[in-house]
């Protein structure tokens, strides 16, 4: 009994020494880890693979901070310790720096980019001059004049850095306290003063960003799909998420195909945006104020639509995954034609597009139409129908709305889709004549900043959330006009026009959730319980992300467009989870949905009064056809796919020359063979050292 | 003092084995290799090695110095084979595409 608890004691003590020694771990001193870690990811498609791509033990590299574009030859030619980790300031992030670094790639190992805390002066946009150029309706058998952007160059910034393939890893750092290390860091072991070398040990860096897909979406698809293999692993995800979409007289989304007498004006928006790096979106200027706009209008047309419904249906549809060939769009488009939809293709009557609408020169707002579609006569007299309709409503407005001066073709927009199953009247709304004014189109700095949304000081969040800028009552402006156009294109009655005006409180309440921060009262309220941990103290990230996770725009838009278009009704939470007005409503489901959402508390209590929302907002699947057709190098639709990684991230610390790594091995090695050495001749001399002088026993066998 | 002897050995003792017994084993071990199993001939060619050649000739020392010779050829020829078709297999394999990804029961992630 004494020996048992002696050997409990003695195992407990072991067991406390190991636990008290691993927490002193010795990585934790060799090793510095990066708190934020951005990466540049990549992306696949029907024909190539685009983005960065690190070994799978990860680039180690001995940093330096690049000065200017001349000390490149540092990095490429003339330093003595490659590969070498650059550290760029984000002056010289350009295309010219980066193509020099993606020719001598056997010289670099990685490169880490110091994003600002504002935006540059001069622009930057690292997507293609002429986005979405293959999958719109401008191609060499619609009109060779105006494919390819050969009349209109819409993104003449672009640098098309986002559509490189890199084989070393890029990173993002934000410019703090744990960047000013690593600058701190290069100066101390591997600034070279004077022409000097540096001398070891010098500080390195290490990033991890293992991609696993390669070479285009076919391969990767099938890779995803071998069932014999010893480990089946999926190697990548197709692109995708949901579009949101409404109307203004209920339709019956079980009922899919045409739908008798029904005629409908489709008022579109896109939600989505990309930079070069992952997962960071802000698309202010290119998503956030199209979307927008057209919530506000949407909720401005409440209150008529209710009373005097007009004529047509209006169907506000929100696409998502359209900075990547279109994939909602032409994903509506494709279930349309083939009788998925709630309506089909004929029933469509004409289309308005908000496109980017936050930056208006002179408050001009332009309308672009298709000069191919317009050459046969009846779809020009709606074109021009919807062009007045357009005009008119502006009067009284602080907006102008012009036709392009000159002929020109669309500028890349969802209309486009439509327009390659048939020639449907319709119009985009844009605030450039030509080219964009965006600056920085599919870029990070496509934020707050861009459109101007800015704040007093010391106002508190929620302060903030209320306080009505300059920006939002020129979208408000831009808004009212939309839906007075959208009420005289749905022939609605004149008397109500007047009444239609966009509300600056919802409008500039929606551009502080969307750009600044969505964790605010405001949608704490509109969302049910379960969904408010999507919301954060930062703006939501409007990357489309891939089909399997949904992104947060879609979700906050979808229940914003629910309370701004639909309305109270009283009845219990169990009937609303389970869309029907009472226990014996079996048709209700088909017209409208039914949404639990949290309200607000009242002020004398922390009980939320959650109530039902009864609205005709519907999602519908945004995955690219090619997936479902299986047609991975189709030219036609959308083949955009993510790869899939292990783990991202990365670390400093300090590396010793090679020479030093070698004598120490070869030491360690030395001293394993003398051992061997030692022990055989000890052991085969045994008898001569060890001899006692005994006896020898008898054996006895 | 008691010279140590290994009794307890994995393999068993050619040496304590009568003629006929070790032919009969050669012999199996030689038909069996031409069931896709070059490594039993690799095993004759080790272990009756020193039995066909070093030691004094008997009888049956002819048949087991063919066996031996043949396992030998046998396992040249595989040797030879299987080095072509894998280093072939992998210098293509990324060239091949679809054919190579269906031939491969592990494939490397991130390259090609």
């Amino acid at each position: 009994m004494d020996l048992l608890s002696n050997k409990w004691i003695i195992n407990l003590l072991v067991c406390l020494f190991f636990i008290g020694v691993s927490c002193n771990s010795v990585e934790k001193k060799i090793y510095v880890h990066l708190n934020y870690t951005v990466s540049c990811v990549r992306l696949l498609n029907a024909t190539h693979q685009i983005g960065c791509q690190s070994s799978l033990s990860g680039n180690v590299g001995v940093l330096h901070v690049l000065e200017s574009e001349e000390n490149l030859d540092w990095v490429l030619h003339s330093g003595p310790n490659p590969p070498y980790m650059v550290i760029l300031e984000s002056p010289l992030f350009t295309r010219s720096v980066m193509m020099k670094l993606k020719n001598g790639s056997s010289r670099v190992a990685g490169v880490a980019v110091v994003a600002p805390n504002t935006n540059p002066a001069e622009g930057f946009s690292p997507h293609t001059t002429c986005p979405n150029e293959n999958t719109g309706v401008y191609s060499e058998t619609y009109d060779p004049t105006m494919a390819n952007c050969n009349m209109t160059v819409w993104n003449p910034l672009g640098n098309g850095l986002s559509y490189e393939e890199f084989d070393f890893p890029i990173f993002s750092l934000k410019d703090d306290n744990d960047t000013q290390i690593i600058r701190q860091c290069y100066l101390d072991h591997n600034h070279a003063v004077n022409g000097s070398t540096p001398q070891y040990p010098l500080c390195a860096m290490q990033l991890y960003s293992h991609m696993s897909a390669v070479t285009d979406t076919a391969t990767c698809m099938r890779r995803n799909a071998i069932n014999f293999s010893l480990n089946p692993e999926m190697v990548c995800d197709p692109l995708g998420d949901q579009n949101v979409w409404a109307s203004t007289r209920p339709l019956n989304n079980t009922a899919k195909g045409h739908k008798m007498w029904e005629s409908v004006v489709i008022a579109a928006a896109r939600l989505d945006s990309r930079s070069f790096f992952f997962d960071i979106a802000p698309g202010a200027e290119s998503g956030v104020s199209g979307f927008v706009t057209l919530l506000a209008a949407a909720h401005a047309l409440r209150n008529a639509t209710q009373e005097a419904q007009p004529n047509r249906t209006i169907l506000y549809t929100f696409f998502q995954g359209e900075t990547f060939d279109y994939i909602g769009s032409s994903r509506m488009v494709y279930d349309m034609e083939n009788n998925q939809f709630a309506v089909d293709l004929d029933n469509v009557h004409s289309v308005l597009e908000i496109g980017q609408v936050g930056l208006r020169a002179d408050s001009k707002l332009w309308l672009h139409t298709d000069p191919v579609s317009r050459r046969n006569e009846s779809v020009n007299k709606e074109v021009e129908e919807l062009i007045g309709n357009l005009r008119s409503a502006a009067t009284g407005l602080n907006v102008t709305v012009d036709v392009p001066r000159f002929s020109q073709p669309l500028p890349p927009s969802s209309f486009q889709r439509f327009l390659r199953a048939r020639p449907i009247p319709g119009v985009v709304l844009e605030d450039h004549q030509s080219a964009y004014t965006n600056k920085f189109y599919g870029s990070m700095y496509d934020n707050a900043e861009n459109l101007n949304v800015s704040y007093p000081p010391n106002l508190t969040p929620e302060e903030q959330l209320e306080y009505i800028t300059d920006t939002a009552r020129a979208v408000t402006e831009v808004a009212t006009m939309v839906a007075r156009a959208l009420y005289r294109q749905a022939r609605g009655e004149e008397s109500q026009l007047s009444s239609i005006k966009a509300d600056p409180q919802i409008v500039t309440k929606m551009l502080y959730s969307f750009l600044v921060r969505s964790n605010n009262s405001w949608f704490q309220q509109l969302l049910p319980s379960d969904f408010t941990s999507y919301l954060a103290n930062r703006p939501p990230n409007f990357y489309v992300g891939v089909v399997q996770q949904s992104s947060e725009p879609t979700l906050l838009v979808q229940y914003l467009l629910a309370n701004l278009t639909g309305g109270t009704v009283n009845i219990t939470q169990d009937n609303c989870k389970n869309q029907r007005e009472d226990e014996t409503d079996k048709v209700s489901k088909h017209m409208y949905n039914y949404m639990w959402v949290q309200g607000a508390a009242p002020p004398n209590s922390t009980e939320r009064g959650g109530y039902c929302v009864r609205s005709t907002v519907r999602v519908s699947k945004a995955l690219s056809p090619a997936f479902d057709l299986q047609q991975y190098t189709s030219k036609n639709f959308s083949t955009w796919t993510e790869s899939r990684w292990k783990f991202i991230k990365g670390r400093i610390f300090l590396v010793a020359s090679h020479e030093l790594e070698m004598l120490t091995l070869g030491v360690g090695v030395g001293v394993l063979l003398s051992s061997l050495l030692l022990t055989y001749i000890i052991s085969s001399k045994a008898d001569i050292l060890f001899s006692s002088g005994r006896e020898p026993t008898n054996a006895t066998y | 003092m008691a010279k140590y002897q290994d009794s307890h050995k994995f393999t068993m003792n050619l040496e304590r084995l009568p003629n006929e017994e070790k032919l009969s084993l050669c012999r199996k071990y030689y038909l069996g290799g031409f069931a896709f199993l070059p490594f039993l001939w690799l095993v004759n060619v080790v272990w009756f090695f020193r039995e066909a050649f070093v030691k004094p000739a008997y009888t049956e020392q002819l048949q087991i110095k063919t066996y031996v010779k043949r396992s030998a050829l046998g396992l040249l020829l595989w040797v030879a084979v299987l080095t072509t078709w894998i280093t072939i297999f992998q210098h293509f394999r990324a060239e091949w595409g679809e054919v190579g990804d269906y031939l491969s029961f592990t494939i490397p992630l991130g390259i090609p």
